[in-house]
């Protein structure tokens, strides 16, 4: 597959504006549809690895690619306005939503609504968790280091400041053995 | 000055975000609702539906959230603490991740992270559903349909977030 990476800056902001504009339930499936498909920016091959990286490191994951991909096309300026191409209007968007729920959030139907959407999405984070973990459920360690997360700050409530590095500790010595 | 606890905050947020946004919505929850009360435990479902609503990424929720607690600029403020320390880790990294591709260090930290960004991401769900000490039954049931329906099917989670408000107007 022949692909061109942006040519100008401004491209760059179009396309990710693009990405930001259209992202109705969920992010990078739109990534994926504009730069591999639409603009042929990147090979889907290279578009996963990114993708990976991102899954791998802290932050917003679609938040990193605009970073990383940025960065690899016009170093500093590519990593600042593919970032804020992607952020622009999906902030105004949530604002002005944010805006409307505030004036109407005392009428019961409308608070029914958006807890009802509320329950949903976690619903879907739930779901998430599931179909990853459905992975991962052969191996003891690795079931015995979810369902530590989950009791620690799920039911517990401790800071993630001190679990996550006790169970990442935990984790890398176990991956270690071999055990995850 | 709130302004700059959201920004202290969601910096070290940022930093320990492992899994992405989903994975620190337990931690996010017990910092605004419990440690620093900027919103109630039901407007914090609430923000979070907006912004699973509206299209773009999830971390959009803490724009909503810096601004229930400090206006305009605390959106701004709490959007940008929350991208700008990962953002840096990102530039640094983008160019060792392919060197270190064969470590078994990098192999380990993987296979690590991955059950704990389940347990945490799980976490998020079961923490928005049980807003007070107690679970509330009527957003289990919301949340176990949408459970159901999205293993089952695949179905665009849009879909599924529009039968949760219209279940919701029903149930709540």
């Amino acid at each position: 597959m022949q692909v061109t990476p942006p040519q100008t800056l401004l491209e760059l902001f179009t396309g990710f504006l693009a990405i930001g504009a259209r992202s109705f339930g969920g992010v990078m499936p739109w990534a994926h549809r504009t730069m591999v498909e639409e603009r042929r920016w990147i090979t889907p091959a290279d578009f996963a690895e990114t993708v990976g990286l991102c899954q791998f490191l802290p932050g917003p994951n679609i938040g990193n690619a605009s970073i990383v991909l940025g960065k690899r096309w016009f170093g500093l300026s590519g990593a600042i306005v593919a970032f804020l191409g992607l952020m622009a209007l999906p902030f105004v968007w949530v604002m002005a939503l944010g805006v409307l729920y505030l004036e109407w959030a005392s009428h019961p139907v409308v608070r029914a609504v958006v807890m009802g959407v509320g329950a949903t999405g976690a619903g879907l984070f739930m779901a998430t968790a599931i179909k990853l973990g459905r992975a991962l459920v052969r191996k003891p360690a690795a079931v015995a280091l979810m369902a530590a997360c989950f009791l620690a700050v799920g039911i517990g409530r401790f800071p993630l400041l001190i679990v996550m590095p006790v169970t990442a500790m935990i984790g890398i010595f176990c991956a270690r053995r071999g055990w995850l | 000055m709130i302004i700059v606890e959201l920004a202290l905050h969601f910096a070290v947020l940022s930093l320990i975000s492992f899994g992405g946004m989903p994975a620190v919505m337990p931690e996010m929850q017990r910092l605004v609702v419990d440690v620093k009360g900027w919103t109630t435990p039901a407007e914090f479902i609430q923000l979070f539906a907006i912004a699973q609503a509206a299209p773009g990424p999830n971390v959009l929720v803490v724009s909503l959230i810096g601004w229930k607690a400090a206006g305009l600029a605390g959106a701004l403020v709490a959007l940008l603490a929350v991208c700008f320390p990962a953002a840096v880790l990102s530039w640094c990294v983008a160019d060792l991740w392919e060197r270190f591709k064969e470590s078994p260090w990098r192999i380990a930290i993987q296979r690590a992270i991955a059950p704990l960004v389940v347990g945490l991401i799980f976490s998020g769900g079961y923490v928005l559903c049980t807003p007070e000490t107690t679970p509330d039954w009527r957003l289990w049931t919301i949340a176990g349909a949408t459970i159901a329906v999205s293993l089952m099917t695949r179905l665009n989670p849009l879909w599924l977030l529009a039968g949760g408000g219209a279940l919701g107007a029903f149930l709540l």
